[in-house]
């Protein structure tokens, strides 16, 4: 039960962290994509 | 350098001239994310309902929290697009990690992909299945069945909801199957057309679910804590009889986000429609992530947080698990016949989306496997190709049975293979992005983009983004491994089998190859070049170009070698090897390109030379689009004329339509050339690629001369020409339809060109006459075979 506690703990902690570090990814790539959005030189869509 | 000949060279070989590029058309970004989207997009119409009967009440938030967490994930698809143009996971993972563990991470995104298209077709089903069911229900509340009906039901006719999108799946499933045996053509044109479609039916299911929202109220679903989360019997797996799930808070939150993945499936597709973006790539994929990404959260994650405000709570689950925006439809506000007809409206947008998923599940899959294949990871048997349509037909039977057997043994239970699904999802994007983070510290190239932020400390860079997205990914997956006893013995089964197919092939090709290499040394010397050159193939401007695709049916190059002097006109036999969706662009190595079959067709295309006792220049081109590769080749070889077969798909007049698009695609300066299409009764059909003089009608010709004679009697103009009326004439009809006239010219245009002209190819190719077997030949001017002989 003792390794089985450790584990899922690591585990948790991983997801945490991980979701913690993936918020500040969204963030700075969210600033980043309004100035791709912003930016019209060599918008070629049609 | 010498010009390239079927005589052999100094050491008694054949020059083949392999180009090592895909003759790629690009697209734009809009294009792209909707070919993305037809496929992520999907999901909205199942993975809701698929986390709630999972979880309970609180899913929307672990949808939207998925929904959020993949613009994460799109982020590792861009650093990795930015280091490879084809930076799917594949190619990634094998980089990294090495060819084992890339044929693992190939084995569990093939499971993702084929099992896209029974979800896809199930869903699509028990859409259908629920609209005829809940209409047979109104009906017979109004008294519109007959009572013989209602007696020989015992009740309310009803069709079994499993049952028949069993049967959907199979139908739609087998007519793909026939659709990518013909070799369909995959348009990002009908992709934009489907999304289109869904963005109006997404507005309108916004705006009046916000519209009934407002009216009738609702509440927000339970936030997802502990206690709030409702494990079904079957969303703990092999933890069922555990207190592990209900012990620890944040392993529940896990759990609760590891049944919702599968609402972001289809990423991979970012990474297959990258190397046909148009320039500029990277900040065109940034746009194409940021338009799927947002798209995606409002379409997939609110109608799910707006079906459990809305719907009732003990409809549902019951009644609407399975199609959640139709039970969302049903319980707007407004009248009846109006909710069913809106209804209508989300079934016939979830039947061409859904569709449109079964199809790009089993293209993707056939791409992915042949990307693989080229790497010599899986046998050449099943490379080769279907001998009418040129299709790798083993690999999409092979496909197709693998997805008919899972439509089949699920009976429809879209749960089960939701899934199921989530394990392939899931997998194949830790093996990606663990791999991303070792190539943060082996890869040496470019690399135009890094998942933000990075630290650096002493030196050493801490990709800490990166490891975020990998470290929620590989908790995910690993507690997914436990709770989803299904996906687990299922993907484990799949993958373990296709891991071996792999590793056996690759041990059988090995072994092939090298005698094959040998062989092949003995035949053709290849020279690889990166793009086509005239100067590389080492021809003279103005030569014929014949594209070969079946090596049984070669008359057209008959017909060619029987007309043309050859010492005075170069003949160029060319072969496009077709890179499917999803296979390398750039850099190919010859033995990606020059397989047996395209030795087999170079083979009789010698020897039907040699019978004529003539030259040809040989030229393997690697396309996506088989016109496309003859136009762009024609255009850089400085050909006069083109000479093809017939297709077994198209008509001669259509074949000359597509090559004209295909020319039109080409930047300009540009050449035109003359087509050639040889059927097999030896009739040959002419046609002008590009703006050319037009066939004149008789009157107009008369016309002109009438207009020219009242013109050269005015005073002064005297010495005008009749192409001087002309060009009056036609500066003024631009001038015209380019002002007020517009509508009036385009009015008058289709009046007439009803009449005069219906065939549109005419518009691009003009059909300038048709040449009768067995006749004999005078060289024009220009040196291409005489149409008119």
């Amino acid at each position: 039960m003792s390794l089985t506690f450790v584990l899922i703990k690591i585990l948790e902690y991983m997801f945490v962290a991980g979701w913690a570090g993936s918020v500040i990814v969204l963030l700075i790539t969210g600033v980043e994509d309004v100035g791709t959005l912003l930016d019209k030189k060599d918008d070629t869509s049609h | 350098m010498s010009t390239t000949s079927n005589a052999p060279t100094g050491n008694n070989r054949v020059r083949v001239v392999v180009a090592t590029s895909v003759m790629l058309t690009f697209i734009s970004y809009w294009r792209a994310a909707a070919v993305i989207l037809n496929d992520l997009g999907s999901s909205a119409f199942y993975a809701g309902g698929i986390a709630e009967q999972a979880i309970g009440k609180s899913a929307p938030w672990f949808i939207l929290a998925v929904m959020l967490f993949a613009f994460a994930v799109r982020a590792v698809y861009v650093e990795s697009c930015s280091m490879f143009v084809r930076g799917g996971v594949y190619r990634v993972v094998k980089e990294a990690l090495g060819g084992t563990l890339a044929k693992l991470s190939v084995s569990a995104l093939m499971f993702d992909y084929i099992l896209t298209g029974p979800v896809s077709g199930v869903s699509a089903g028990q859409y259908i299945a629920g609209l005829i069911n809940d209409t047979l229900t109104i009906a017979d509340a109004h008294g519109w069945i007959p009572s013989a009906v209602h007696h020989l039901f015992h009740g309310t006719p009803q069709v079994g909801v499993n049952g028949t999108a069993v049967v959907f799946a199979v139908a739609v499933t087998m007519y793909f199957w026939w659709e990518n045996i013909k070799g369909i053509e995959e348009s990002s044109e009908k992709a934009l057309w489907v999304m289109q479609i869904t963005t109006v039916m997404v507005v309108m299911l916004l705006g009046w679910s916000f519209f009934t929202l407002f009216k009738v109220g609702g509440h927000l679903p339970p936030f997802p804590t502990l206690a709030n989360i409702h494990y079904s019997s079957e969303s703990l797996g092999f933890w069922k009889h555990s207190k592990l799930p209900h012990m620890f808070g944040i392993l529940g939150l896990i759990i609760g986000f590891g049944h919702s993945v599968l609402a972001m499936s289809g990423e991979e597709s970012l990474a297959q429609v990258y190397r046909e973006l148009a320039h500029p790539k990277l900040k065109n994929l940034k746009r194409t992530a940021i338009v799927i990404g947002v798209y995606s959260f409002v379409f997939t994650g609110l109608v799910s947080l707006l079906a459990v405000m809305l719907i009732p709570d003990d409809v549902r689950m019951k009644v609407y698990s399975d199609n959640l925006i139709a039970g969302l439809a049903m319980n707007m506000v407004g009248p009846q016949i109006l909710r069913l007809a809106f209804r209508a409206f989300v079934v016939v947008v979830g039947f061409l989306i859904l569709s449109g998923a079964v199809n790009t599940a089993i293209v993707g899959s056939n791409g992915v496997l042949n990307r693989v294949s080229e790497d010599g990871v899986l046998a050449d048997w099943f490379r080769r190709p279907h001998k009418r349509f040129g299709t790798t037909y083993r690999i999409i039977n092979l496909i197709v049975g693998l997805q008919l057997f899972t439509i089949i043994v699920s009976w429809g239970n879209i749960y089960t293979l939701g899934e199921a699904y989530a394990f392939g999802v899931v997998w194949s994007f830790v093996f990606k992005t663990i791999s991303m983070l070792v190539l943060r510290y082996r890869y040496k190239g470019v690399r135009a983009w890094k998942v933000p932020p990075n630290l650096h400390i002493f030196g050493v860079e801490i990709p800490i983004g990166l490891a975020s997205v990998g470290m929620v990914l590989l908790s995910t997956a690993i507690v997914n491994l436990f709770t989803k006893s299904v996906a687990t013995v299922s993907g484990l089964i799949f993958s373990v089998i296709f891991f071996a197919i792999f590793s056996f092939s690759e041990r059988v090709n090995r072994r092939k190859h090298a005698d094959h290499a040998a062989q092949m040394k003995e035949q053709f010397q290849l020279q690889q070049a990166d793009t086509v050159e005239r100067e590389t193939v080492g021809i003279r401007p103005g030569n014929v170009l014949v594209p070969v695709r079946d090596y049984n049916t070669l008359n057209h190059l008959k017909w060619v070698l029987e007309r043309t002097d050859t010492k005075e006109q170069d003949v160029v036999v060319m072969t496009a090897r077709i890179s499917q969706f999803g296979t390398a662009a750039y850099g190919l190595s010859t033995e990606q390109i020059f397989s047996d079959y395209e030795q087999t067709v170079f083979t009789r295309a010698v020897s039907v030379a040699e019978s004529f006792g003539k030259k040809i220049s040989l030229l393997l081109v690697p396309a996506r689009d088989p016109w496309s590769a003859v136009a762009q080749t024609a255009h850089n070889l400085e050909s006069s004329g083109v000479v093809a077969g017939l297709s077994s798909k198209i008509s001669a007049a259509e074949q000359a339509f597509v090559l004209g698009s295909a020319w039109e695609a080409i930047p300009e300066p540009k050449q035109q050339f003359i087509l050639q299409i040889v059927e097999p009764n030896g009739t040959v059909d002419t046609f002008r690629i590009g703006p050319h003089t037009p066939t004149m009608k008789n009157e107009d010709v008369v016309l002109l001369h009438r207009l020219w004679l009242n013109v050269t009697r005015e005073p002064g103009l005297e010495n005008v020409h009749h192409h001087d009326i002309l060009t009056q004439a036609l500066t003024r009809f631009a001038r015209d339809y380019g002002a007020n006239d517009h509508e009036t010219i385009v009015k008058e245009l289709r009046r007439h060109g009803g009449e005069i002209d219906p065939n549109p190819v005419r518009r691009i190719a003009d059909q300038v006459d048709t040449v009768q077997p067995a006749q004999p030949r005078t060289d024009r001017d220009d040196g291409t075979p005489n149409p008119s002989t």
